[in-house]
Formats: structure tokens, C-alpha cells, sequence
């Protein structure tokens, strides 16, 4: 019981939020251009010859239309000021600034990583993303801080490699390494 | 007869292999629900791979074991956690995080795990019992009866879950449109692949649900990320005395017989139960002035409604193939996977199955309530993870997830853009629950539509022909138009964050009127 906590319970109603430009229009817009671009792309769904009266282009006109009144209508609630309340969770500090730096990081990283699996194997290049990420958390961008969530990183990727793999035949690429080293069983 | 079949689906469940495959569910369902962050959907999304490779049986087990063990690491987190979770355990946290602070953490503990025994217990009796009498009426819905149900479906979970109905529509219009790309099922044409072979399967649910829920938390808690150390309440005390238990039995029957029917209807969800539950335990409770303070039947109530509405949910998943939450949706994704499609026909194409799975819910409930009190130091020790690892290590599943569907790293690609996606609704307030129900329940309205049109030759009129789809469709209308009425007449209904808020100011007013005396006597 604190004066912290007590002060975060009391802050969070979303009409204390300013009242500026908010990223909610950009997606109300992009939702309606969802929209016309499902509207305007089902008229290029190819109609079997049949005598079926609704064919394939029916659902996605309905789509469409829904998304273009639901982006529209909602743009318009945005621009009235309406803001919808932010996702609350128990990591999440509702008045802290956004970190878009550590969002940057993360999408880079997993990208990365994506691409890595084919050239490295799965853990080591999750173990990659996984120090990024958790070095980003931290706070603390050296290449000491890096060093730790490399290690636990690297860990948790073999463990799993060897019980998903060796265990429960899924197929996952290992890399070199440790495919040479576990290729006895 | 519902009881003989019942008694297969035990001798099937009961091998032991087979409660191997429920106890290793039950404890990798209870280890991830625990973690903060991860609702029951993240967990059944994150753990969805693991069952993969079993046979459907075991594998279904396994999942019934996962399922409710997810809903029971939620009530823990909820109450040892200082901070304010997800919407459903929320009025769990309110009263349990009080009696928490106040030493009596193990009290609640106790009241909130044997609450949702005999809510689980009870609830899946119920479903047992419900449905074959449901498959019996659901058999003769027809595809017209279907397009209504799924329509009753859509309205309500954009329209209940979630504050407003509007960014609800616009969650559900995303997952509606995910589920038209790939290729059309009754005449076999691509839509919107964008050329992209890979796209013309479609998009997998598996990768939707895990990116708009595991990519898309790990994202915005990154962006908001509560500083400083992680603070969990110690459990103290004894666990239940027999005070306790008087106080609790009540309100565990009374959550129940909440739970349970809103578990049921279409979109009920948990949230709503949950609420009911505490505003009526605070009504009849004969210790008002606990209440705020850490009051047991404000954990029992909401904790047994929450469970009971987890077993309500699988009766219009397994008799009528309709998925009324996430969690649900995301179940019948994997039915799916293992080829088998939920609907009228399940009991009787894939009876001994579905027994079997109704059977380990009981076992897997059973099961919970030996291990989680002994086990609760474990949990504790999970809670106390350091959140850089934690949500290091949530992505790390997601990609293992993913990437094992299909071996393919754009899947991954496709992870982190639905993830971005995921992280911009969770900043607008639009709820994710019908992004996913759009995506799964989005071709199987379609596809009754169609077939139901082209029986009729084009005429609409069909949509209406029988009462069964006049009536829901005419429910679907009240659901849309209802809370807008509602909202105009007598105003809002206050949401459990602003019942939260109350509470703080109540106890802000007491502290003050004892400040106050102090403040006189000296």
C-alpha cells in the first residue's frame, strides 16, 4: 500500500488522456482503405461458370462494404475526440511515454531472426533475438549488458531445439554446430 | 445415454499414458497462465505446437489440461501480482490482492483454486449433460439457421466484449478479411493472395492468434514497460479455516450459476459473469465493511463464475461448431488441425473423442486442485521472472510456434507484421477476442450462406424462412441495437476498471475520515 500505486489507480481513465492528434485516425483510415481495396480487388475474383447465384465475390463485397462504414464511422468518432481505452496488463505502465525505440528493435530483431534460421539454425538465431530484446528492456545498450541475455538466450534455444527436435520430431533447422554435436542420437 | 458415453470417455482418458499427456497439460497450461501478460488464449495459442505431433486423443487431453490449467494460473497472478491484469480475473484481483497485502494470501489461494473446482466440476457436469440434448435440436439447424447463428456470433463479441461496440466491428472486419485471403473452398478461386504462393492455404490461424496475442503483448508492454523490480505479494497465512469455507460455498454456487449460462450464449465471455458475481456477493454479503479490504466472497464468487464460463463456452463449440471467445476460437482451430470439424454431427462421428476430452476435463480439474496449493511456491518463483527475459522468452515461443507449422520463415514475417497490427489495436482500445473469432467463424458463415442461397436459387427470403433463424437474427438486431438503447436511456454501465477506481476513493475517503479523528484528538 503506497502512494505510487494509489496514484496509477486514480490516473488511468482515459479522459485524462490528451486530447491531441491520435494514431487511432491513421487506423480508422487505413481500416476503410482496407475496405475499398477489398471492394474494388473482388471484382477480379474469377466467377466459375456456373448457375450458383452467389459466388466468390459476394463475401468479400460484404466485407468491404463493412470496412469502409466501420473505418468511416469511426475516423469520424476519432476526430470527435472519442478515445478508446488502452489495453491495461500487469507489466504495463499506462503513463509511461511510448518506447518506440524498444518496438524498433524488437520488429528489427525478429525480422532478422527470421531470416537467420535457414542460414545459422533456430537457436542460435533465436538466441540473437532474444539478447536484443532483452538487453533493449533492460535499459542498458552495452555490450556487457548483452552478454547475459545472450547466454540465457542461447540456453533456452538449445534446450528447446533438443526437446522439440530429438523428442517430438518437429522440424526445426539446428545449424551446423549443433546438429554435429547431437547427430549421435 | 449421456452417463454411459461419459463413463467411456473416463475409461479412455484414464490409461496412463493418457493422464500423463492430462498431467503434463494441466502443468505446462498452470506454469504459462501464471506468467504475467499471458491470458488463457495466449496460453492456449503459445502451447497449440506442442500437441501437434500426438494423436488427436491424447493430444485433446492434453489441451483440455492446458485449457483450464491457463484459467487457473490467471486467478494466481491476478491475486499475488500488485498490478491490475486482464478484464476477466480483474474482479479476482480486486478483493484477492487486498487479502493478499493483508496476510491472508494463502486464504485466497485456497478459496479461488477450490472455487473453481467445484465451478469446473459442476460447469463441465452441465456440459455434459446439456449436450447431447443440444446436438439432438442442432441437428436439424439448417445452413440458413447457421449464417443467423454466426451473424448472432459476430454481433455480439464486436458489440459485448470490449468498450465499444464500434472498435469491436472494427477488430472483427480485420479478422473477417485474414479469413478471405487464400482460396475459396466451394469454387476453388484465389482471393487476395497478392500472388504470394504461400498465401493461396490461406493464413493460419495458429499465426494469427499467436502474433495478435503473444507478438502483439510482447510489443506494447516493450512500449510501456513498468520500471523497477517486479513486487509479488507474499502468500501468508493459513489456507483455508473453517470461517472460510462457510463464507465461501455460497458464492462459489452463485458464481456457477453465472458463469456458466453466459459461458454459453454467444460472445458472453467471462467478463460480464465475473462482474455480476462480485456485485452480487458485495450485495449479500453479511461482511460489508470487508469489502475493499480483502472480502473471501468477492474471490470465491468471481473466481467460480470465470470457470464455469470457461466449461459453458465449449457447448456451442462442441455442439454447434461456434466459437463464442478467443480461447474458443482458437480450440476449434485446433480441431481443425487434426481434421476434425466441431458441429452437429461431432458426437456421433467422433463421440468416443469428444467423451474422452469431456472425461479429462474433469480429471485435468481434479488434477489442478492437488497440485496448484502445494505447487504455489513454483508459481511464485515464475512470477518473479525478470520481465526483460519474460518477454525475451514469449517471443522466442511465438517463433518456435510459427515456425513449426509450416517450416517456413516467412510465416515469421507475416508473425511480426500481424504482431505490429496486434500492438497498434491494443494502443486504440480495439479488442483483439474479435479479430480471431472474425478470422475462424468468417469462412464457416460464408460457406452456409452460399450453400444456403444456392439451394434457394438466389432468394433471401431463405435467411428468414425458418423461426429458428428469425429468432437469432433477431437477437443479433437486439445485441447491435440494444446496448445503444441502453447506453441513451440510463447511461453507462460502469466498467470493473471504474469499479476499481471506486474502491480506491472509498478507502481515500475513510483514510481521510480517520486522518481526520486523528487529526481531532490530537
Amino acid at each position: 500500500m503506497n502512494e505510487a500505486e494509489e496514484s496509477v489507480a486514480s490516473e488511468t481513465p482515459a479522459a485524462q488522456r490528451p486530447r491531441g492528434f491520435s494514431g487511432e485516425l491513421v487506423g480508422a483510415v487505413l481500416l476503410a482503405a482496407l475496405g475499398v481495396y477489398l471492394l474494388v480487388d473482388a471484382g477480379a475474383i474469377a466467377i466459375p461458370g456456373s448457375s450458383n447465384t452467389v459466388g466468390p465475390r459476394f463475401f468479400p463485397y460484404a466485407v468491404g462494404g463493412l470496412s469502409v462504414a466501420t473505418g468511416a464511422l469511426l475516423a469520424l468518432r476519432v476526430l470527435r475526440g472519442d478515445r478508446g481505452p488502452a489495453d491495461d496488463g500487469e507489466d504495463v505502465d499506462p503513463d509511461a511515454p511510448t518506447d518506440w525505440r524498444a518496438v524498433a528493435v524488437i520488429s528489427v530483431a525478429f525480422v532478422a531472426h527470421a531470416l537467420l534460421i535457414n542460414v545459422v539454425g533456430w537457436p542460435l538465431a533465436v538466441a540473437l533475438m532474444f539478447a536484443a530484446v532483452a538487453t533493449t528492456l533492460q535499459g542498458r545498450l552495452t555490450p556487457q549488458a548483452a552478454v547475459r541475455p545472450f547466454l540465457v538466450g542461447l540456453t533456452v534455444g538449445c534446450v528447446v531445439w533438443i526437446i522439440f527436435v530429438k523428442a517430438l520430431d518437429v522440424a526445426l533447422p539446428g545449424g551446423i554446430v549443433l546438429e554435429f554435436l547431437t547427430s549421435w542420437f | 445415454m449421456a452417463i454411459s458415453d461419459l463413463l467411456g470417455g473416463f475409461a479412455d482418458a484414464i490409461t496412463p499414458v493418457n493422464l500423463l499427456f492430462a498431467l503434463l497439460g494441466v502443468l505446462l497450461g498452470t506454469a504459462v497462465g501464471v506468467l504475467p501478460g499471458i491470458g488463457p488464449a495466449m496460453t492456449v495459442a503459445l502451447l497449440l505446437p506442442a500437441t501437434y505431433v500426438l494423436e488427436p486423443t491424447s493430444a485433446l487431453i492434453m489441451f483440455a489440461g492446458i485449457y483450464y490449467g491457463g484459467m487457473y494460473g490467471g486467478s494466481t497472478t491476478s491475486i499475488l501480482l500488485n498490478t491490475p491484469g486482464e478484464s476477466a480475473s480483474i474482479m479476482t484481483a480486486l478483493e484477492g490482492n487486498k487479502m493478499a497485502k493483508a496476510g491472508r494470501g494463502s486464504a485466497a489461494l485456497a478459496t479461488a483454486a477450490i472455487g473453481s473446482f467445484v465451478a469446473g466440476t459442476i460447469a463441465t457436469l452441465l456440459l455434459a449433460l446439456v449436450a447431447p440434448t443440444l446436438v439432438e435440436v442442432a441437428i436439424n439447424v439448417t445452413t440458413a439457421d447457421y449464417f443467423a447463428l454466426a451473424v448472432l456470433a459476430f454481433v455480439a463479441v464486436a458489440s459485448v466484449l470490449g468498450s465499444s461496440p464500434l472498435r469491436g466491428l472494427a477488430a472483427l472486419c480485420l479478422g473477417l478479411y485474414l479469413g478471405l485471403v487464400g482460396t475459396d473452398v466451394l469454387s476453388g478461386q484465389e482471393r487476395f493472395t497478392l500472388g504470394i504462393p504461400q498465401l493461396s492455404d490461406g493464413i493460419d490461424v495458429v499465426v494469427v492468434a499467436v502474433a495478435l496475442f503473444a507478438v502483439g503483448e510482447a510489443l506494447y508492454v516493450a512500449s510501456r514497460l513498468r520500471k523497477g523490480s517486479v513486487q509479488v505479494i507474499d502468500h501468508k497465512g493459513s489456507w483455508m479455516t473453517r470461517e472460510d469455507l462457510r463464507r465461501s460455498w455460497k458464492p462459489w454456487l452463485r458464481g456457477t450459476a453465472f458463469g456458466f449460462p453466459f459461458g454459453v450464449m454467444p460472445a458472453g465471455g467471462a467478463e460480464i459473469p465475473t462482474f455480476l458475481s462480485y456485485a452480487t456477493e458485495k450485495k449479500l454479503t453479511k461482511h460489508p465493511e470487508e469489502f475493499g479490504h480483502g472480502a473471501i466472497e468477492g474471490v470465491a464468487g468471481p473466481e467460480a463464475a470465470n470457470n464455469a464460463s470457461a466449461a459453458g463456452v465449449l457447448v456451442p463449440l462442441l455442439t454447434l461448431g461456434i466459437p463464442t471467445s478467443a480461447t474458443a476460437a482458437i480450440i476449434l482451430a485446433a480441431f481443425q488441425g487434426y481434421g476434425i470439424q466441431p458441429g452437429p454431427t461431432l458426437l456421433t462421428t467422433e463421440g468416443p473423442l469428444v467423451w474422452a476430452l469431456i472425461a479429462s476435463l474433469f480429471i485435468g480439474n481434479a488434477m489442478l486442485l492437488v497440485l496448484n496449493l502445494p505447487l504455489v511456491g513454483l508459481w511464485v518463483k515464475l512470477l518473479r521472472i525478470p520481465r526483460p527475459y519474460l518477454y525475451a522468452g514469449i517471443l522466442t515461443f511465438a517463433s518456435l510456434g510459427s515456425f513449426a507449422v509450416n517450416a517456413d520463415p516467412l510465416d515469421l514475417v507475416i508473425l511480426l507484421a500481424l504482431g505490429l497490427l496486434g500492438f497498434a489495436m491494443r494502443r486504440f482500445g480495439w479488442p483483439v477476442a474479435p479479430a480471431v473469432i472474425g478470422l475462424i467463424l468468417g469462412p464457416i458463415a460464408e460457406t452456409n450462406l452460399r450453400r444456403a442461397l444456392a439451394i434457394s436459387d438466389g432468394d433471401l427470403s431463405v435467411l428468414v424462412d425458418s423461426w429458428f433463424s428469425r429468432v437469432v437474427l433477431g437477437l443479433a438486431l437486439l445485441a447491435l441495437v440494444g446496448p445503444v438503447v441502453l447506453r441513451a436511456v440510463r447511461g453507462r454501465r460502469p466498467t470493473p476498471a471504474e469499479v476499481q477506481r471506486e474502491q480506491e476513493e472509498d478507502r481515500e475517503v475513510q483514510r481521510a475520515a480517520g486522518t481526520g479523528d486523528w487529526g481531532a484528538s490530537s
